[in-house]
């Protein structure tokens, strides 16, 4: 290998990682002032009490798609059902499932099919009936089930839930996502103090392996305690704790999570609902609204709120993390081949100036630039060219810089309050900090680029199942949640 | 022998030097790196021993309430339920304080979760007259009021929140200083704390600031505080001296129309017909329309009608709605809704004037029959969507 280009990738690599490294830095201080900002002022036992005494509390409609989900459907709805807030629907969204979602449904909240007038604002796959309840229990009568025909992705089965949903406001979620009992209060609170139109709040989400949870509501939070969710949740909490955080205070947020977000319907409508075709549905979703915004000129907000309000399953083995980061690796070199015109553009301002190019420096292009370094090395080490005098230096300097940021994260989580129950299962964070670098992040390197090959060679992609354990219950029974 | 003793700084800069001699071979760059790690190090720890401290002080301070709780909460009990006005002596003694009884800041302030408590469960049949006499022996009011003019924000803006949720006393010279300060959110806490215990006219800096953003948080917070207000006995805004003398914000307008109608005032609904007729707003007529249907007022009728033919289509949604409410069972009226049923192509207008035509007493219910009778087998499933009592009505919105 000629020695110039030798130098040519060293200089690279260390204004890339020097970039990296201060764009870290820069994410980290501003997502302390918005956590400084939430802390200061907002307090969530008051909002909660102000909230639940208005006659002027906007209602709240939460969406959850279902597909072959028989085992444990019953639980969830029945946990989404038994959430606090004074005005809310449940729409699940039965996606053609093969199994007896459907059936189990209908026997368990005593449903019947409804003559129901559909009107298709956002094109899905063919509606089959709308179900609701006979039976005299209130909470039952928030329920609604929809039936289609299976469309093969999320996206067409939350866009039948879109089209049947009455309130101004919709919570997109799994149907396996446990959330939290006052998640509503706190995912709406935005809309209601900004005074721009917020069009969509993302709200902080974990893994759900090794906490436990009753009733359908989570009692003890607990890290996971096997290494692919504990790196998950480690992954997560630094993204909406610093990330995401950060973009917010900016008003540049890239994505709201496909497991808990809340949307303004008639903008998700006017956008075109989610791309039925997109691997990264929740960007593009977002994305699209911003188009529409910026393009009509409006003014609007994405806020992410800091605590956590959703838990769902990680990946328990690397088969399933396969499946995920390879979809969500070609999902992202599929957004930007659609988005690309919003690149460096002037007229969807933050986002096309600020975020976009981000994620395409800092995203898209990290795992190919990290696999051009590992075969650097690699090619260094078979050439015993290495310089052991330096290199040990700067490997320190990345990792100490790794360990910082989770030292970052952690205070952050006891300052917004939405920390574990005991103070010592943050060495759980510790330990995945540790090992993170050396084993979880090349791995996903490799996934990330497995998806950009399989999207740039056009190779079909089936939606995989999620292998689910299911949450650890203190008692598990069947349970009726009353209004 | 000599020997020399080191200052702070000095141990630092003779650490950096030693860093960088021994670097000294080394290409900048890993120099910059070797820096780099000590200080990225040097903030580990030390955000370590924050968390740790951190950790500390909040267990302790449960502790203290913990302790609070024990010591304190049912003698405040007492004292609050008891119904005759107590002496300040006798709280004194019920609640075994020591004569010159002095507390420190951080006393009071852990003592607030355990009158929160307190006052959460007996707000409703304590005795307010004692409980304002308690918190003046815990010395409660000396310490909003130095926490109000504390120097730290949040300091201030919890203050003013604990004041609220405790109904405590906070002169109104003390929390005036912030009604229009730059700070929105401090701005806000205390416009509210002024509007909950002002006792002449606390709504005055509404009409008076113009640039007064009226969000649905304040929406939400100010109803709540005339739902308070009014249960107290306390003066209550003029609410249609609102909606004709602030032109300079619409929101605030429409939110007069709204507690006119969720106070039910209905001697304020002939002026408010008249606002709609010489109404162009479009959000601010909805409201009007919006109340007027929610107080059933019939006279408002015959505008509704002539209105609709020229309205948008958000209004004619709520004249439909409105006219549904008033439910008079004019035949006229009822003929009209069938005619534009008949004449209208949107399906959501459609649905609506459905519902309503179906509601609209026994001649509306014949009237939807008829029309379920003569329509094709395409629009059936529209009749039995609103024939079935299962479906929430607002789902074809």
């Amino acid at each position: 290998m000629p020695e110039w280009m030798l130098d040519f990738f060293g200089y690279f690599v260390v204004i890339y990682s020097t970039l990296v490294i201060s764009s870290y830095i820069a994410m980290a201080v501003l997502a302390f002032f918005e956590h400084k900002k939430h802390y200061t002022y907002h307090d969530d036992k008051y909002t909660i009490e102000e909230l639940k005494k208005s006659p002027y509390t906007p209602g709240i409609s939460i969406v959850a798609p279902a597909y072959n989900e028989e085992k444990t459907v019953i639980t969830n709805v029945n946990s989404l059902l038994s959430l606090d807030y004074p005005d809310f629907e449940v729409v699940i969204v039965n996606d053609g499932s093969k199994d007896k979602t459907l059936e189990l449904l209908i026997e368990n909240f005593d449903l019947v099919k409804v003559p129901y007038a559909y009107v298709e604002k956002i094109k899905t796959k063919p509606f089959k009936g709308l179900y609701k309840t006979q039976s005299n229990n209130p909470a039952f009568k928030r329920l609604t089930v929809v039936d289609k025909v299976n469309g093969g992705t999320k996206a067409d089965a939350s866009n039948a839930g879109v089209n049947v949903v009455s309130n101004k406001f919709f919570v997109c979620t799994d149907v396996d996502c446990v959330l939290e009992k006052y998640a509503l209060y706190r995912i709406i609170w935005p809309t209601m103090a900004s005074t721009r139109r917020v069009i969509a709040v993302s709200a902080t989400m974990r893994m759900s392996n090794g906490s436990i949870v009753e009733a359908g509501q989570m009692v003890e939070t607990h890290p996971p305690h096997s290494l692919i969710p504990l790196f998950q949740d480690l992954e997560y909490t630094r993204s909406f704790l610093i990330g995401k955080s950060a973009l917010s205070r900016i008003n540049a947020m890239q994505n709201v999570s496909g497991g808990f977000g809340m949307f303004d319907r008639e903008i998700v409508i006017k956008a075109g609902g989610y791309d039925g075709d997109s691997f990264a549905e929740d960007m593009d979703m977002v994305a699209r609204m911003i188009r529409y915004m910026c393009d009509a000129g409006e003014d609007y907000r994405v806020v992410q709120i800091p605590e956590t309000c959703c838990w769902t399953e990680g990946p328990p083995n690397f088969k399933v993390l396969n499946r995920q980061r390879t979809r969500w690796g070609r999902g992202l070199f599929q957004f930007f081949s659609v988005h690309k015109d919003m690149v460096w553009n002037r007229n969807y301002r933050q986002y096309g100036m600020l975020t976009l190019p981000y994620i395409l420096i800092f995203e898209l292009s990290a795992p190919v630039i990290e696999a051009c370094g590992y075969l650097m090395v690699l090619w260094l080490f078979i050439e015993q060219a290495i310089n052991y005098h330096t290199i040990w230096v700067a490997f320190l300097g990345l990792y100490i810089f790794a360990q910082l940021l989770t030292t970052v994260i952690v205070s952050y989580d006891l300052y917004v309050g939405t920390s574990f129950r005991r103070k010592r299962d943050y060495l759980w964070f510790a330990l995945a900090s540790m090992l993170e670098p050396l084993f979880y992040h090349p791995i996903n390197v490799f996934f990330s680029l497995r998806g950009y090959w399989k999207h740039i060679w056009g190779t079909q992609m089936v939606w995989g199942n999620m292998t689910r354990k299911g949450v650890q219950s203190a008692k598990p029974k069947k349970e009726v949640p009353n209004a | 022998m000599e020997y020399y003793t080191l200052s702070r700084y000095a141990y630092l800069r003779y650490y950096v030097l030693i860093l960088y001699y021994r670097l000294a071979e080394y290409p900048p760059v890993v120099r910059v790196w070797a820096i780099f790690s000590t200080l990225a190090l040097i903030l580990i720890v030390s955000i370590l021993l924050g968390i740790i401290l951190r950790a500390a002080k909040s267990s302790a301070d449960l502790m203290i309430i913990a302790n609070n709780r024990k010591r304190y909460y049912d003698h405040m009990k007492e004292v609050a339920m008891t119904p005759r006005a107590l002496e300040p002596g006798e709280i004194v003694a019920m609640l075994h304080l020591p004569k010159n009884f002095k507390m420190k800041e951080r006393q009071n302030r852990l003592l607030i979760p355990v009158m929160h408590e307190l006052h959460q469960e007996i707000h409703g049949v304590m005795s307010r007259v004692n409980w304002q006499r308690m918190l003046q022996a815990f010395k409660m009011p000396a310490y909003f009021e130095e926490q109000v003019r504390s120097r730290s924000i949040r300091k201030r803006v919890v203050a003013f929140k604990d004041v609220i949720d405790l109904d405590a006393n906070l002169k109104e010279a003390v929390a005036s200083r912030y009604l229009f300060t730059k700070d929105r959110k401090l701005q806000i806490h205390a416009r509210l704390h002024a509007a909950r215990f002002g006792t002449s006219y606390p709504f005055k800096v509404l009409e008076e600031d113009p640039n007064l953003v009226f969000t649905d948080e304040l929406v939400v917070k100010y109803h709540n505080v005339l739902v308070y207000r009014s249960q107290n006995g306390l003066t209550m805004p003029n609410f249609i001296r609102w909606c004709n003398r602030v032109p300079i914000n619409e929101e605030l307008r429409i939110f007069a129309v709204n507690e006119i109608r969720l106070f039910k005032r209905r001697e304020d609904c002939a002026e408010l017909l008249s606002m709609l007729e010489n109404s162009r707003d479009e959000r601010f007529s909805c409201a009007i329309i919006q109340a007027l249907g929610d107080m059933d007022y019939v006279p408002a009728e015959k505008e509704f009608c002539r209105r609709y033919l020229s309205a948008s289509f958000t209004e004619r949604q709520v004249l439909a709605e409105a006219l549904g409410r008033i439910n008079s069972g004019s035949p006229e009226v009822l003929n009209f809704l069938v005619e534009d049923f008949q004449q209208t192509t949107d399906y959501v207008t459609r649905m609506r004037l459905l519902r309503v035509i179906y509601n609209y007493g026994r001649h509306g219910r014949d009237a939807f029959y008829q029309l379920k009778a003569t329509c094709s087998p395409d629009y059936a499933i529209y009749f039995e969507h609103i024939e079935c009592n299962l479906i929430d009505s607002r789902r074809y919105a």
